[in-house]
């Protein structure tokens, strides 16, 4: 088998977007394969799938309507990949998350009730992946946390997807914009919500810096205006 | 040969002479109208022996530290040199009398024996009586007597067993001293000199600061502005309810709520669809509710402050003054963890003969008596605050009466067995969610029998259902509810806020409570309904589904509380009227807000620097450093901030304007 067909049929094995010509013959045959796949998977994850040239143009979109309320249940009839535009915890009241959010604006951490002061070098030797103090790992969802995805598909239609069962790869701070999601074949979407559960969707991984950076940077003001569409009249 | 006995209070001086004599002393009145002389003989055992001895008493502190003379003004020399001004440490000029005594009967003594309460302050005080005797006697030998009781046989036992005066302790008190009279004076004047040129009602008002007041204050601050900045949100949960043999169970749902209505709707949808609900678990177990861990000074005050509608000063004062009369232990302790060694089942023999908790005490001396729980903390001075002997309601005031009994319950019930029950846990799975459903019957109350403050009853009783079994439940719900804001702090919630950050010692946190009041800084108001302890309660089987489940922040509060490990058997005090809350005034929000918004690293509000400096007192004690080093960092931190503050003065001042001035 030549590179080109190798490299396609081990994305397919791990149930990636077939790549697009463009992609197969972007890659130098010098390279070996391995570091080849690593590069042809990066390049999809961190890609744009409404827009990406890396990936082939007959990767199969969502079904028309799918986003209706009116649907009482749709099954999805083939493999359909999509990517992350947003998440939101539905668990959690969004005034608990601004409150969260500030106390870490404000170099604040709580322990119980121990008020903890975060310092920037601190938090790079404690936080994960050295972030800035901005973008603290919010406290972990529980068990039966609940979120709400918002996916996109090959054509850009959006539609929300939310956890029957609780993924644990699911999360704010855990989940990234642009990271990339296969819904398998049978996938139930019930009033338009694609039900989410492990065993019919593959996780990717991947992210698009922007879209992440651009995401963390407006998610405070975006909490604090949907708390503001509840608040009663007075 | 002759010793000098000195203890911190004239209670204690007259209890322990009463007890090394036997009962036979000489009392001779000295100059100073609260102190007494008690002369009478003793045998220290080696190296001492047989000695005469001269038991006296001081009353607190005998000295004070201030600046210089040149430093009185309150605009010259400028507030900031006063973080490098002389001090000087004299003797009280109410004192004095009282350093004269001490050094008269120095000088005919070989040795000094301290008495003062075991911990820093008692430490640092033994250490001005040592001055007080050195006017007299340069040479005499210094000796400390280690108790936490003035119980006979614990006393005699001290007196056998002299150790040393710990001079790390001093110094650390020391220390703090004198940080606390610079950095406070420093900003006391520089606030008060700076806003009083704005007029009106800070015109003639002394602004006071102290590091442990303005975090303290900061607390206030920041959970009334959680309170008036919350926005409720509404939720939707499922509830399902299902009826078998005239009995009902009540199952609440997993994911307890969603704050999103389409989601919620699409759940339910699916599980109405779905017809049939199927019994995934059904268990049976053994379930115990905690007895109390041995009291602190903190849970003693928070228990005073929810339970007996007293403040935490109050409860601190009465237990001091049961404690001066020999009917409980030190009541200053950070301690929650009983020594092997202590023969608690002496103690609780002595309750016996009280008509409200003798019986049980009774029971425990009878085979019931179960060893205490440990807690983690232990100040290696004091143990846990419990009765020395009974004391019968008519040698008490109402007040006295009333902390007492809440003290040998806490005890009784640390020495009890746990109260035990059988708890059953239903699981359902309906559509695709789990719901789950909970039931308890008590079965032995125990502790609970004497510990009058927790509650733990039945539950309604379950249907009898069995794994596997299909239903179509009887009811199944969607319903809305609403996110409700915060309460207002209480004084248990502020207790526990300064402990958890520490903000003051067990001992002080009191007086700072009480300090932001008289300045006018907080004031109290009631409020009705509520219960008090919702931030400690544990997980409460009966609680409304929608409320369970993740605890503290269930109810969409954010207090900082229900997540800080368990301080289990915590009291009840459910349903009450007329819990006081603190809630700030205006001033007090100008001056919080004012530093806040000056944005430096660590606001004056914030109880980061205090904390930094509580630690290296702790430092010092252990001997990691040393007073002159915490001092210089420490009056140098401070300083910086003081200059950054004058800098942006305007912010402080305009927070002023805000808050004071504006209608």
């Amino acid at each position: 088998m030549d590179v080109p067909s190798q490299i396609k049929s081990a994305l397919q094995a791990s149930s990636f977007p077939p790549p697009s010509q463009n992609l197969l013959s972007s890659l130098s045959p010098s390279i070996p394969l391995p570091s080849l796949l690593a590069t042809a998977k990066s390049r999809i994850l961190s890609s744009d799938l409404t827009s990406s040239p890396l990936i082939n143009p007959s990767l199969p979109t969502l079904p028309a309507g799918i986003d209706s309320p009116a649907a009482k249940e749709v099954v999805l009839g083939r493999d359909t990949h999509v990517q992350v535009v947003d998440i939101e915890n539905l668990s959690v009241s969004r005034w608990e998350q601004v409150e969260e959010l500030e106390a870490i604006e404000r170099g604040e951490r709580t322990r119980g009730r121990e008020v903890i002061q975060v310092t920037g070098e601190e938090n790079e030797n404690v936080g994960t992946q050295s972030q800035p103090a901005t973008q603290a790992q919010p406290t972990q969802a529980g068990k039966n946390a609940i979120h709400r995805l918002t996916l996109q598909d090959r054509a850009g239609n959006k539609v929300y997807a939310i956890e029957l069962r609780r993924i644990d790869k699911i999360g704010i701070g855990k989940t990234m914009m642009g990271e990339k999601i296969l819904l398998k074949r049978g996938t139930v979407v019930a009033r338009g919500t694609v039900l989410l559960t492990a065993d019919k969707c593959v996780f990717l991984g991947g992210k698009i810096d922007a879209w992440q950076r651009t995401w963390v940077e407006g998610r405070l003001a975006r909490l604090k205006a949907e708390v503001g569409q509840d608040r009663p009249t007075q | 040969m002759k010793v000098l006995c000195v203890a911190e209070k004239p209670s204690i001086s007259k209890a322990v002479a009463t007890h090394l004599s036997g009962g036979s002393f000489q009392t001779h009145n000295t100059r100073s109208q609260y102190i007494k002389n008690y002369a009478f003989t003793f045998d220290f055992g080696q190296p001492w022996g047989q000695c005469d001895v001269t038991m006296t008493a001081v009353v607190g502190h005998l000295t004070q530290t201030l600046f210089a003379d040149g430093y009185k003004n309150w605009e010259s020399p400028p507030p900031v040199s006063l973080f490098g001004a002389p001090t000087i440490t004299t003797v009280h000029d109410d004192k004095k009398a009282i350093a004269k005594n001490i050094a008269d009967q120095a000088r005919y003594a070989r040795l000094l024996v301290i008495w003062t309460d075991c911990d820093l302050e008692g430490e640092y005080i033994g250490h001005e009586i040592v001055e007080a005797a050195k006017f007299g006697n340069r040479d005499i030998t210094v000796k400390r007597a280690t108790f936490s009781n003035i119980e006979r046989a614990h006393v005699l036992n001290a007196a056998r067993r002299l150790g040393n005066l710990d001079a790390k302790l001093v110094n650390a008190v020391a220390a703090r001293i004198e940080l606390d009279l610079r950095v406070g004076w420093a900003f006391t004047r520089f606030i008060t000199n700076s806003l009083r040129p704005l007029g009106g009602p800070v015109e003639s008002l002394m602004i006071s600061y102290g590091s442990c007041q303005f975090p303290t204050l900061g607390f206030v601050v920041d959970r009334y502005f959680k309170v008036r900045n919350f926005t409720p949100e509404p939720f939707w949960s499922i509830k399902v309810m299902h009826k078998k043999d005239g009995k009902q169970a009540n199952f609440s749902w997993a994911r307890n709520r969603v704050f999103d209505r389409m989601s919620a709707v699409i759940l339910y949808e699916r599980c109405l669809d779905s017809n049939k609900a199927k019994v995934t678990k059904v268990q049976e177990k053994a379930t115990r509710k905690f007895k109390p861990l041995p009291l602190t000074t903190v849970e003693l005050q928070k228990a005073a402050t929810r339970l007996l509608r007293m403040t935490g000063q109050q409860a601190l004062n009465l237990a001091e003054g049961l404690y001066n009369k020999g009917f409980v232990s030190y009541p200053r302790t950070e301690t929650d963890r009983f020594d092997k060694g202590m023969d608690l089942k002496k103690l609780v023999e002595k309750q016996t003969p009280d008509q409200r908790w003798g019986p049980h005490a009774q029971g425990l001396v009878q085979g019931g008596f179960r060893q205490p729980r440990e807690g983690r903390h232990d100040d290696k001075a004091h143990p846990p605050i419990h009765p020395i002997t009974y004391a019968s309601p008519s040698v008490l005031s109402p007040d006295e009466a009333r902390i007492y009994e809440y003290i040998v319950r806490r005890f009784l019930a640390c020495c009890s067995e746990d109260a035990k029950g059988m708890a059953t846990d239903i699981e359902l799975q309906y559509g695709e969610e789990i719901f789950t459903a909970h039931g308890v019957v008590v079965l032995e109350r125990n502790y609970l029998e004497v510990f009058i403050y927790d509650k733990w009853e039945d539950s309604a009783e379950l249907p009898n259902l069995r794994v596997g079994e299909q239903f179509e439940p009887t009811e199944a719900l969607l319903t809305e509810g609403k996110t409700s804001p915060p309460n207002y702090l209480t004084e248990a919630d502020l207790l526990a806020l300064m402990d958890a950050n520490g903000i003051g010692t067990d001992a002080t946190m009191a007086e700072h409570i009480q300090k932001i009041q008289d300045r006018e800084y907080v004031q109290t108001t009631e409020r009705s309904g509520q219960a008090a302890n919702d931030d400690d309660d544990d997980d409460d089987p009966h609680d409304a589904p929608v409320a369970r489940g993740t605890r503290g922040r269930g109810r969409a509060r954010v207090a900082r509380g229900g997540r800080g490990g368990r301080t289990s058997g915590q009291a009840a005090g459910g349903g009450r009227r007329g819990i006081k809350v603190f809630v700030p005034t205006r001033l007090g929000v100008a001056l919080i807000l004012g530093f806040d918004r000056m944005n430096f690293e660590t606001s004056l509000g914030k109880p980061f620097l205090r904390k930094q400096m509580e630690t290296k007192m702790k430092a010092i004690c252990a001997g990691q450093t040393t007073k002159d080093v915490v001092l210089r960092e420490s009056v140098a931190q401070y300083r910086q901030v003081f200059l950054q503050s004058q800098e942006k003065l305007n912010v402080l001042k305009a927070a002023c304007r805000e808050f004071v001035f504006a209608g």
